[in-house]
C-alpha cells in the first residue's frame, strides 16, 4: 500500500514536470516567438510572456506602461499556424502604431486558455484579443464578470447574451470560398467536387457550401456536392484520418477537393499528390506544400481584421459585431492580388482566364451584384 | 450504390488504418498475457511518432527514425515496467501518467527542438520505405491491399501469426502465459515473473513506438500534436475485444479499421458524420454484448492479475 502511494506521488510529480515545462523555456534559445503561460502552474505568466517585437526581454509590465496595452490570447499553440501568427502580427502592429505594448498568451487546451484569460484580466490591459470559436464561451463568461474590461473576439460571436464589452469580429469566409468554387467549377473534368471538413457545424459550411455554390455558378453540369467530416478525437490535427477521407473521395471520382481542416489539411494535400486531384486550402497560402496540386486558398487576413477591430474599439466606434469580407480586405484568395499570386506557387496562376473570371466575381460580390448567402446566418 | 461503398480503395484504406493500431495492440496483448494491464499504448505511440519525425529530420534516415521511435517507446515503457512490476504499483495509474507525460513532453519538445508548435514536417520528406512485392502486388484485389505496404505494415501483419506461434507453441510463450495466469505457480517452477513481465512491457514499448513511426512517417509525413488521436486507446480496446489472442486482436483491429474506412464512404454518400463517427463505438458495444461471457472471464482474469 505504501509503495503504491509513493508511485502515485511520483506519477503526479511527472505530470507537474510536464506541465511546468513551458515555464523554464526562457533560457534556451527561443527566437523572437513569444512563449506563454502554460496555464497549469502559478509562476509562469510573468516569466514567459515576451515583449512585442522591439521591446526589451523582460515581460512588459501591465500597469504603469505608456500607451495602450493589448493582450492576445490563442486557444492553441501558435506554431506554424499562420492564422494565429497573423493575429499576433495584427495585435503587435496596432500596438506599435498606437505607441503601446502587446503581449501574447498561447494556450494548449481549454484549461490553459482559462488560466491565460484569468491572467490577462488580472493584468487589466486596454483590450484583450481572443481568437476563434474555441474561446467564445469563455469570452462571454469573462466579459460578463469583468464589465470594465474590453474584449475582442476574432472569428466567432456568441449566438445570444453578448455582453456590451465584448466586440466580435467575423470574416465573411463564404465570399472567398465562393471564389475558390469558381476555380473548381472551371477546372473539374469529372464534374464531381467536394470538401473534407473538420466538423459538421454551420460555421464550417461557410466554406464547403459556398465552395459548391461558386462552382455551380460557372458549371451547370456539376454532380451533387459531397462533403465528409473528419470528426473523431482530434478533428483539427489528425492528418492520417483526413488523408483517408480525401482518398475515399478521390476513389469516387472527385477531382476538386476543398480541405477545411487546419493541421489535418496536410493529409489531404498528401492524398492529392498521390492521387493527382486538385485541392484548395484555407486561411493562409498553403500552395508551397504541394505546388502542382493546390489551386488556391481561402485567405483570412487576420492581421487586417485585428487592426481594424482594435482601431474601432479604441476610438469608441465599435459595434457589437464587425464583419470583414472582400470589401474590407479581411478575406481574399491569392488570385486577387498580382503580387501575392506571382510567387504563391498556386496552380491558379497557370490559368489567367480563370484568374480574370475570379476577379470579376470578386468585384461583383463587393458591389453587391453577386450575393453569397451565409450558411451560418441560415442556421441561426 | 454498394459498389460505390465497397470499392478497392476501401480495403487499402482499411489496411492503412489497421496497421498502427495493430502494432500497438500486439504489444498490448503480450503485456496482457504476461499479466500487466497496458493502457499506455496511446502515450508510447505519440512519443514514437515524435521521435521518428525528430530523428528523420536530423538524420534523414527512415531506419534511424524507426529506431528512435522504438527507443522512445521503450523509455516510456520502462516507467511502467519499473513501477508496476518492480514496485507493484497500479498499472492503470502509471499508464494514465505515461499518456499525459507523452502529450506534455512532445508538445514541450516540439518548440524547444524545432521552434514550431502545432505541427512539424521533417526536412527531406523521409518516409518509412514502402515496398511493392514484385509479382504479388500485381495480383487482383489482394495485390494492392496486402502487398504494397510499408516495411512496418508487413511486420505488423507477420507479427500476428508470429505472436501466436510464440505464445502457444514455444516454451518461452508458455512461461509468459504462466506468469500472467498463475504468477506464483510460475515462480515455484523457477520462472521469474519479473523478467518476463519486463520483457513484455519493453516489447510493447518497441511496438507502440513503431506504431507511432508508421502513423507519422508511413500513413502521412508529418507530426501534429496529439497525432495518435486515440488510436492507442482503440488498441487497448482491441486487446480486450480480441481476448488477448493474436487472431482475435487482428479481427478486432480489422473491425475498427473497417468501420472507420466504411464510415468515411457512408459520409461520402451523404450519411451524417454523427452516425459514422459513432459507428466504431456502436460496433464495439454490439461485439461486447455478443462476446459477453468470454469478456467477463477476461475481466476476472485482468482484475486478479493487475
Amino acid at each position: 500500500m505504501r509503495g503504491k502511494r509513493w508511485w502515485a506521488l511520483l506519477a503526479a510529480l511527472t505530470l507537474l514536470l510536464a506541465a511546468c515545462g513551458g515555464g523554464s523555456s526562457e533560457e534556451t534559445s527561443a527566437p523572437e516567438t513569444t512563449a506563454a503561460p502554460s496555464g497549469t502552474e502559478e509562476d509562469t505568466s510573468t516569466e514567459t510572456t515576451a515583449a512585442p517585437a522591439e521591446g526589451e526581454d523582460e515581460g512588459a509590465e501591465a500597469e504603469g506602461g505608456e500607451g495602450p496595452h493589448f493582450i492576445y490570447i490563442t486557444p492553441n499553440p501558435i506554431g506554424e499556424n499562420e492564422f494565429l501568427q497573423m493575429g499576433e502580427t495584427g495585435t503587435q502592429a496596432a500596438a506599435e502604431r498606437l505607441g503601446g505594448t502587446a503581449e501574447t498568451f498561447e494556450s494548449t487546451d481549454p484549461s490553459s486558455s482559462r488560466a491565460n484569460i484569468e491572467a490577462a484580466v488580472e493584468a487589466a490591459p486596454d483590450i484583450i484579443v481572443l481568437t476563434t470559436f474555441q474561446l467564445t464561451d469563455m469570452a462571454v463568461e469573462f466579459a460578463s464578470a469583468n464589465p470594465d474590461q474590453k474584449f475582442i473576439l476574432i472569428d466567432d460571436c456568441p449566438p445570444e447574451g453578448q455582453p456590451e464589452n465584448l466586440y466580435c469580429v467575423g470574416f465573411r469566409e463564404h465570399e472567398g470560398a465562393y471564389l475558390l468554387g469558381i476555380m473548381a467549377g472551371n477546372l473539374t473534368e469529372t464534374n464531381k467536387i467536394g470538401s473534407v471538413v473538420a466538423l459538421d457545424i454551420p460555421f464550417f459550411h461557410r466554406w464547403s457550401d459556398s465552395f459548391y455554390l461558386g462552382a455551380q455558378s460557372v458549371n451547370p453540369d456539376l454532380e451533387p456536392d459531397t462533403q465528409v467530416f473528419i470528426g473523431g478525437d482530434n478533428p483539427f490535427a489528425d492528418p492520417a484520418r483526413a488523408k483517408e477521407q480525401a482518398l475515399s473521395l478521390a476513389a469516387q471520382g472527385l477531382d476538386q477537393i476543398f480541405s477545411v481542416g487546419a493541421a489535418s489539411d496536410m493529409g489531404v494535400f498528401e492524398a492529392a499528390q498521390e492521387q493527382g486531384f486538385m485541392t484548395y486550402g484555407t486561411d493562409v497560402n498553403n500552395c508551397p506544400v504541394a505546388p502542382e496540386y493546390i489551386v488556391d486558398n481561402n485567405l483570412k487576413l487576420v492581421d487586417n481584421a485585428v487592426q481594424t477591430a482594435i482601431d474601432l474599439v479604441m476610438s469608441g466606434e465599435a459595434t457589437p459585431f464587425t464583419s470583414v469580407g472582400l470589401a474590407e480586405g479581411g478575406v481574399g484568395v491569392m488570385a486577387l492580388d498580382d503580387e501575392r499570386l506571382a510567387d504563391s506557387q498556386c496552380l491558379v496562376a497557370q490559368h489567367p482566364d480563370i484568374v480574370e473570371q475570379v476577379r470579376e466575381a470578386a468585384e461583383g460580390i463587393i458591389s453587391g451584384e453577386i450575393e453569397v448567402p451565409d450558411p451560418l446566418a441560415a442556421a441561426g | 450504390m454498394l459498389a460505390q461503398l465497397v470499392d478497392m480503395s476501401l480495403w487499402e484504406s482499411v489496411v492503412r488504418a489497421l496497421i498502427p493500431v495493430l502494432l500497438a495492440a500486439i504489444g498490448g496483448l503480450i503485456c496482457e498475457r504476461a499479466g500487466v494491464f497496458q493502457i499506455s499504448l496511446e502515450g508510447m505511440m505519440l512519443a514514437g511518432a515524435f521521435a521518428a519525425v525528430a530523428a528523420a529530420h536530423v538524420t534523414g534516415s527512415a531506419l534511424a527514425a524507426a529506431a528512435a521511435a522504438a527507443v522512445a517507446g521503450v523509455l516510456l515503457s520502462l516507467v511502467l515496467a519499473f513501477g508496476a512490476v518492480s514496485r507493484g504499483g497500479n498499472a492503470i495509474v502509471l499508464g494514465v501518467a505515461i499518456n499525459i507525460l507523452a502529450v506534455g513532453l512532445t508538445s514541450f519538445l516540439l518548440p524547444q527542438l524545432f521552434g514550431v508548435r502545432g505541427s512539424f514536417q521533417p526536412e527531406g520528406g523521409v518516409r518509412i520505405l514502402r515496398i511493392a512485392i514484385p509479382g504479388l502486388s500485381d495480383l487482383p484485389f489482394i495485390g494492392p491491399v496486402l502487398f504494397n505496404l510499408s516495411i512496418l505494415g508487413y511486420a505488423a501483419l507477420l507479427l500476428v501469426p508470429a505472436t501466436w506461434l510464440f505464445l502457444f507453441r514455444t516454451q518461452l510463450g508458455l512461461r509468459l502465459r504462466g506468469v500472467g495466469e498463475r504468477p506464483l505457480a510460475a515462480e515455484t517452477l523457477g520462472v521469474s515473473s519479473t523478467v518476463y513481465r519486463y520483457a513484455a512491457v519493453v516489447a510493447s514499448g518497441v511496438l507502440a513506438g513503431l506504431a507511432g513511426a508508421q502513423l507519422a512517417l508511413g500513413n502521412v509525413g508529418v507530426f501534429t500534436e496529439g497525432i495518435s488521436s486515440g488510436r492507442g486507446w482503440i488498441a487497448v480496446v482491441a486487446v480486450m475485444l480480441g481476448r488477448a489472442h493474436p487472431f482475435g486482436v487482428l479481427a478486432a483491429c480489422l473491425l475498427f479499421g473497417f468501420t472507420e474506412a466504411f464510415g468515411f464512404r457512408l459520409q461520402g454518400q451523404g450519411y451524417p458524420v454523427q452516425i459514422t463517427d459513432a459507428l466504431p463505438f456502436v460496433v464495439t458495444l454490439v461485439a461486447l454484448v455478443i462476446a459477453r461471457k468470454r469478456f467477463r472471464r477476461l475481466l476476472d482474469l485482468t482484475a486478479s492479475t493487475v
